[in-house]
Formats: C-alpha cells, sequence, structure tokens
C-alpha cells in the first residue's frame, strides 16, 4: 500500500475499493439521510472533511502516538474534528443541521473515518494520509448522492426541493413511489450499485 | 521503543487532550452568537409556523425576521394576575423561561401553585412572567401564539400552540388550535422526534380544546375520534402522553387559562388594559 501513487490514493476509492460497495461500511448514515439530495449532500461534504482532516491529523504525529492508546487517540482527534463541523453546521447552516439531528454526531462513530485512520494514516504521512481520506470521504460520496437522487426524485418527484416531476397528489401525473421515502429503499439501491460494480469488476466478488 | 513508554503515553495523552480541547472551545465560543442568531430565527420561523403565517415552501430563512416584525407582536404576561404587565419588557432576559426557572424570585414550585396541583408535564417550576404573541388584524385579536413546554421520554419539549380566538366571545368551545409546533426537543429522530413532521403537525389545526366549562379536554389519543382529539404518533406513547400533559397544564388552570378566560370575557377586545369582569379571576 505503501508505494501507491497519489493519485491512486485519490481516486481508487472511489469505485475500486469504495468504503460503501466494498467494504460494506458507512451504512447506516447512508440509508438514514439519503431521503434527500440536499441532507446527501451536506453529509458528504462534512464526512469528507472529517476523514480528509483527520487522516492528516494522524498522518502528522502517527510516528508519535503510542501503540496501546492508539485507538482512542484516533477517536478523540476524530471527536474534535465531528464537533467542529457540527459548530459550523449549527451556525451556517441551522435547517439542514436540524435535519440531519444526531447524524453528524454519529459521524464520530462511522466506520470508515476510524477505519482509515487505523488502516491508513498510521502508516502514511499527513499529505498521502490526507487525500486518502478525502477519496474514501468523496467514495462515501459518491453513493450517498447517487442514492440520495434517486430517492429524492422518484420518491417525491423533487430535486434540491425544486419539482421536478409533478406528483398526484399536487395535481400532477406522476404517482410517488413511497418505498423510496423508507430507509429499506436505501438498501435496495445500494445493493443493486454492489451489484453493479461487481459485474463491471469480477476482482471484487469475494471468494465463497 | 521509546514512543511506548509509560511517560510519552502520558505526555501525548495530555497534549493531545489540550491540543483537542482548546480547538473544540474556542470553535464553541467563537460561533456562538452566529448559533443563537439562528436559533432566534428558528424559534420566531416556529411562532409563524403556529400561527399559520409561515408556507414551508416558498418562505426562506431570511423572510422569518421581516415576516415576525410585521405580523406579530409580544406581548408580557402575568401568569399570578393573567394580565399583561409593562413590568419587564419584551425580551427582558430574566423573563426567559431558562432564566426565570432558576432564579428563585421569579418562579414558583408547580406542586405550590395551590392545593394538591400534580406536576403533570413534569416542569417542577413554573414562572411568572411569561412572553405570548398576538396576531391582529385590524386592531382585532385573531390568533394568541402561547408558549408550551413539557417532558416527553428523553427531554423537554419546547415549542408553541397558537389559538385561534377571533370567535373568543362565544365562549371557550369556539377557541380553536391553529397550529402547534416545537422548535427544541431531544426525543427519538423516527418516533418522539416525529413532532415535528408537518404531517403530525397538519392534524392540529381546527381542534377544540376547551369544554363549555373550560376544562381543558384536547388530548393526543390512540383513537383520535372526537374534535378534541389528535391521533398519537406510533412507536411514542410516552412522547404523545407528554404533549397531551403540557397542553393540559399550560391552557389550564395554573397556566394560561385563566388569561384565555378573561380575554373570552372582555371580546371584542379594543384595548389591552380591560379589566377583567368581577368574580371572573379564578
Amino acid at each position: 500500500m505503501a508505494d501507491k501513487s497519489a493519485k491512486e490514493v485519490l481516486f481508487d476509492p472511489l469505485i475500486s475499493t469504495n468504503p460503501i460497495t466494498l467494504l460494506v461500511l458507512g451504512l447506516c448514515s447512508a440509508l438514514a439521510v439519503t431521503v434527500k439530495l440536499e441532507t446527501s449532500l451536506v453529509m458528504s461534504l462534512a464526512v469528507t472533511i472529517v476523514t480528509g482532516c483527520s487522516g492528516a491529523a494522524i498522518g502528522l504525529i502517527h510516528r508519535h502516538i503510542p501503540n496501546n492508546i492508539r485507538i482512542i487517540v484516533q477517536m478523540t482527534v476524530i471527536a474534535s474534528l465531528v464537533i467542529a463541523v457540527d459548530q459550523f453546521l449549527q451556525a451556517y447552516a441551522f435547517t439542514v443541521s436540524q435535519k440531519l439531528s444526531v447524524f453528524v454526531g454519529l459521524i464520530i462513530t462511522n466506520c470508515i473515518v476510524m477505519g482509515r485512520a487505523e488502516a491508513f494514516a498510521m502508516q502514511n504521512g499527513p499529505w498521502m494520509s490526507f487525500l486518502d481520506g478525502i477519496g474514501n470521504g468523496l467514495g462515501y460520496s459518491l453513493i450517498l448522492i447517487m442514492v440520495g437522487f434517486v430517492r429524492e426524485l422518484f420518491g417525491s418527484g423533487k430535486l434540491l426541493g425544486y419539482t421536478i416531476l409533478k406528483p398526484v397528489t399536487d395535481g400532477g401525473w406522476y404517482p410517488t413511489n413511497g418505498l423510496l421515502l423508507i430507509s429499506p429503499s436505501a438498501f435496495v439501491l445500494i445493493g443493486l450499485i454492489i451489484w453493479a460494480i461487481r459485474t463491471l469488476k469480477p476482482e471484487q466478488v469475494g471468494k465463497s | 521503543m521509546q514512543r511506548d513508554s509509560v511517560q510519552n503515553t502520558f505526555k501525548v495523552a495530555i497534549l493531545l487532550c489540550l491540543v483537542c480541547s482548546v480547538i473544540v472551545s474556542s470553535l464553541a465560543v467563537g460561533l456562538r452568537s452566529t448559533q443563537l442568531e439562528q436559533k432566534q430565527t428558528f424559534r420566531q420561523q416556529n411562532i409563524l409556523t403556529a400561527a399559520g403565517l409561515w408556507n414551508a415552501e416558498a418562505d426562506s430563512a431570511a423572510d422569518a425576521k421581516r415576516l415576525f416584525e410585521s405580523s406579530i407582536k409580544a406581548v408580557v404576561v402575568d401568569l399570578e394576575t393573567n394580565k399583561e404587565t409593562n413590568k419587564f419588557e419584551v425580551g427582558d432576559p430574566r423573563i426567559d423561561p431558562k432564566a426565570a426557572t432558576s432564579d428563585a424570585s421569579m418562579h414558583t414550585l408547580v406542586t405550590e401553585l395551590g392545593d394538591g396541583v400534580r406536576d403533570i408535564a413534569s416542569l417542577r417550576r413554573r414562572e411568572h412572567y411569561a412572553t405570548i404573541y398576538e396576531v391582529r388584524n385590524g386592531g382585532e385579536l385573531q390568533t394568541l401564539v402561547i408558549p408550551i413546554r413539557g417532558y416527553g421520554l428523553w427531554s423537554t419539549l419546547w415549542g408553541f400552540i397558537a389559538l385561534d380566538v377571533s370567535a373568543a366571545d362565544k365562549g371557550p368551545e369556539a377557541i380553536t388550535v391553529k397550529g402547534l409546533s416545537y422548535y427544541q426537543h431531544g426525543e427519538t429522530p423516527g418516533l418522539g422526534g416525529e413532532v415535528e413532521n408537518p404531517l403530525w403537525k397538519a392534524k392540529w389545526p381546527g381542534k377544540k380544546i376547551f369544554d363549555a366549562d373550560w376544562n381543558v379536554e384536547v388530548e393526543v389519543s390512540k383513537t383520535a375520534t372526537t374534535d378534541y382529539q389528535v391521533d398519537a404518533i406510533s412507536g411514542a406513547t410516552i412522547t404523545s402522553n407528554g404533549v397531551t400533559a403540557m397542553l393540559q397544564f399550560w391552557l389550564g388552570e395554573y397556566g394560561f387559562g385563566p388569561y384565555l378566560k378573561r380575554i373570552s370575557a372582555s371580546a371584542p377586545k379594543t384595548s389591552t388594559d380591560v379589566d377583567s369582569d368581577p368574580g371572573e379571576s379564578a
């Protein structure tokens, strides 16, 4: 892993080592915040910032972190960053932060952030770890935005709050798909995405 | 290895905690005023929502302040005498409910408000002064927005109920709910947190509150059939019961009930210093 180029570190997590579709991490928040595209976007941004900055911070001090307290050190760094993001959201995007409710705070427990800190940033310098964090954040974002796009468009006929397909309930023609508004639909969508990626890249299929 | 030594472990732990706490606390302090401003706007938005003056589709947060200032008048009510008062200005920090309930001279324990009073909404303390919001049309009082709070499952829910009092002179049964809105709570998202759901809030307008004798009859019920009942939130029995309890308290005898009685008796109201009828004070 140490001899990857910066470009690979940044772009591999988008498809080939995507944290959601390959590692199946971070599903909880992916189900919860994707009813609307707006919340998906804000959540994506928040997670990308946290994974990027926590990677950089841990990469910077990884030579000094004693092995026996490394997990709690990572947690402290991540938790501080999450609180910072949460404070900024409350100050500058209040309504969105209300909608995201507990899920911003729960970024702390998002397996992707911890996973990258432990697996990558503990062995690499700050710059590469930052790129790895941003890459994985973007991989997470890509799936979130795809799922959010489908769920909002076909679930409520809107995108970012603007009506695209006029629903029957408002006198339009589009019968909204109620299934897409409830969380389990994200499972189905993510399942379909995993299927598509593994069909294109058969090497991702686990050995049975 | 030096980095795994006991001293180094302590050194890293302490340094890290110091750096992180400085970052977190300076952010919290630095962003505080902006956050408070946002909360204030959100609160105004909630008052407007409860009063039915807010269109969630068309209005943006920037409109809240303008709409609020143009259509709503805040009034301080003395909950002991049940009259408007000039003793405190609107917005005085001393009558903020959170400040008042921690200042012994500004509140009474709920159980000491009268004989055998039960603290149904788990408030423990009730402030002496409260700020309510009036919506008038050509000088005539149309809607009253009343602050409510009470305990749900995990947290105190803070919100507003708007009452249509335009026909209050016809008696207690003519007062109906115009809207209900919560702006702060810590209930479980998806269950108790559904008190924020517009679909549930839409069940409130038009509900009656009082029977002919001013008893608070409005309630959240699992089998809502009458004009006084609103469907409970599924999976959130305790939050739903909390909503009922806080309405019973705040619209009842030790909340705003006597004030509403007075308004109803003196309608049509022309000025704010109408005296109550003798024998009318509860």
